[in-house]
């Protein structure tokens, strides 16, 4: 059972902080503890995912949310945003909200050692698609040089560059194996 | 500045054309987003072009549409400006061709509705603009006016191919060769399509459960099937299958179970992300690897599953059926005599 609150366990920096990123999260004030989101949440069928805590460690200026784990699990599904009596609360905008401050400590899964994701970023940046190619017509390039427009300094490009250094690794690799042949 | 989500008011079309909703779109251009997960099964898509063709109504995709990038905004891998910068500027493109345009995913109609959402945030608005604008002083030549600006009360309307198929009921009735025979469905909504609603104002909107795709089910002749988990998410969850692979195949073991256990015959959904993951052959070998359980439900989009019933003999449509041992189980018991 959770320990009684006292006027001294609340600090709102940490909650300001993340307002001042996201307007919106202000909401996650109205919060009744009533934990409606928790119960049919599939992250936490298969985590310690709990978001009726992280809003009270967000509200108590905890920032071990950051470093934890249990952020990554959310499948930001939104049942949670659906059954919440309150108006306004956006749980899903607050979990990406809070993995953005947690890639910015540093922590939060490395995507650029994520094969699939470094394919997935590469196709995008690429031909405008996630899958191997689409269905029919190809993107004309102009659109292809607007997404890449469009995602200047995003992680995304970050990720994308890993998949060059791959696809480079790999020729080169290549060029000393033809090497040790000759 | 008034910024709307563009979706379209199915309550007006019931009242204005409440003999025959189809009447509103006969004069309308309809264009089909494509999912990327179309790719896995293109009768998704062939599915529902052959039928609106099949009612003679103006139906295209659009050349200059990219993936909505949703994947990425929720893995935090681009901005909410970028995204939605990216969605205004999908949005733009269609609105040059169309008046409707139709998602066969979840995830797509999604992305779309939360991009427009963004924007009604000032600062978030700004720059998106600012990007936009960026892409105009880029762009060499000569350019449709409004190309790189957010749009404002534009022409086009969004809606999913679940709502849409069931507004036209009567009609998709009436070209339907087979019937489920009585046939068990577990029903899959998904959560992009279950656990949309973004105006909590209409009490009813958001507390109503979902029933389309159950009523799709008897009104073709099956039963629907209820079971434990038929709202449960069907494990992909952003992407938590390639994150968290051993724990997120839990949320899809579980549904495969529990729609197994009511002893449905199939599984019917309204996205192809969904069926991307309950019926990944790999996913299932996977769960039987870590459960030593066995799953062999067979699985189908809306889309697929009326253009089966349809006796859809377009070759596109035939192609895929006979390559297909997911989809040529389900056609072989609803077309058997």
């Amino acid at each position: 059972m959770d320990k009684i609150d006292t006027d001294s366990d609340w600090n709102y920096d940490f909650y300001n902080q993340l307002i001042k990123d996201v307007k919106e999260n202000r909401n996650i004030i109205q919060c009744i503890s009533c934990g409606k989101c928790v119960g049919d949440c599939p992250a936490t069928k298969i985590s310690n995912f709990n978001i009726r805590k992280i809003i009270r460690k967000v509200l108590r200026g905890d920032k071990s949310v950051l470093s934890d784990s249990d952020i990554w699990y959310c499948f930001l599904c939104e049942r949670c945003k659906r059954v919440c009596p309150k108006k306004g609360i956006n749980i899903p905008l607050l979990i990406i909200n809070l993995r953005n401050e947690s890639f910015k400590k540093g922590f939060g899964p490395k995507y650029n050692d994520l094969r699939k994701y470094v394919e997935m970023s590469e196709r995008f940046l690429t031909s405008g698609v996630v899958v191997e190619e689409s269905l029919e017509d190809k993107l004309p390039q102009e659109r292809i040089d607007e997404l890449n427009e469009i995602c200047n300094f995003a992680r995304i490009k970050y990720v994308f560059k890993a998949s060059e250094t791959a696809t480079h690794r790999s020729r080169n690799n290549k060029k000393k194996k033809s090497n040790k042949l000759i | 500045m008034e910024i709307d989500n563009l979706s379209l008011d199915l309550t007006e079309i019931e009242k204005e054309y409440p003999e025959n909703p189809l009447d509103f779109f006969k004069d309308k251009k309809l264009c089909l987003f494509k999912a990327c997960l179309e790719k896995y099964f293109p009768e998704v898509r062939w599915g529902i072009q052959d039928l609106l063709e099949t009612l003679d109504l103006d139906v295209s995709t659009c050349t200059n549409q990219n993936c909505c990038s949703g994947t990425f905004f929720q893995r935090n891998l681009i901005t909410r400006a970028q995204f939605s910068a990216i969605n205004e500027r999908n949005l733009n493109e269609i609105n040059q061709q169309a008046d409707i345009l139709l998602f066969s995913c979840n995830g797509c109609y999604n992305s779309l509705m939360r991009g427009r959402d963004f924007l009604k945030d000032n600062e978030v608005r700004e720059k998106t603009q600012k990007i936009l604008n960026r892409l105009k002083k880029k762009s060499p030549g000569e350019h449709y006016q409004g190309k790189y600006e957010i749009l404002l009360n534009p022409k086009l309307r969004l809606i999913h191919d679940l709502d849409f198929l069931y507004l036209i009921k009567n009609d998709v009735l009436k070209l339907l060769k087979y019937d489920l025979k009585g046939l068990k469905v577990a029903v899959h909504y998904g959560c992009h399509y279950l656990n949309l609603e973004r105006d909590k104002r209409k009490i009813e909107g958001y507390i109503s459960n979902k029933t389309k795709l159950d009523e799709f089910v008897t009104l073709f002749g099956g039963v629907s099937v209820d079971y434990s988990e038929k709202e449960a998410c069907c494990g992909w969850g952003a992407s938590q299958l390639v994150i968290h692979p051993n724990d997120a195949l839990k949320i899809t073991r579980n549904k495969l179970k529990s729609a197994e256990s009511v002893g449905a015959d199939f599984l019917v959904m309204p996205c192809p992300t969904c069926l991307y993951t309950l019926s990944k052959p790999e996913f299932r070998k996977q769960i039987n690897h870590l459960y030593k359980e066995n799953y062999d439900i067979p699985t189908i989009h809306i889309n697929e599953l009326i253009a089966i019933l349809r006796g859809c003999e377009e070759k596109r449509c035939m192609e895929i059926r006979k390559n297909d041992a997911r989809f040529n189980e389900i056609y072989k018991i609803i077309t058997q005599d």
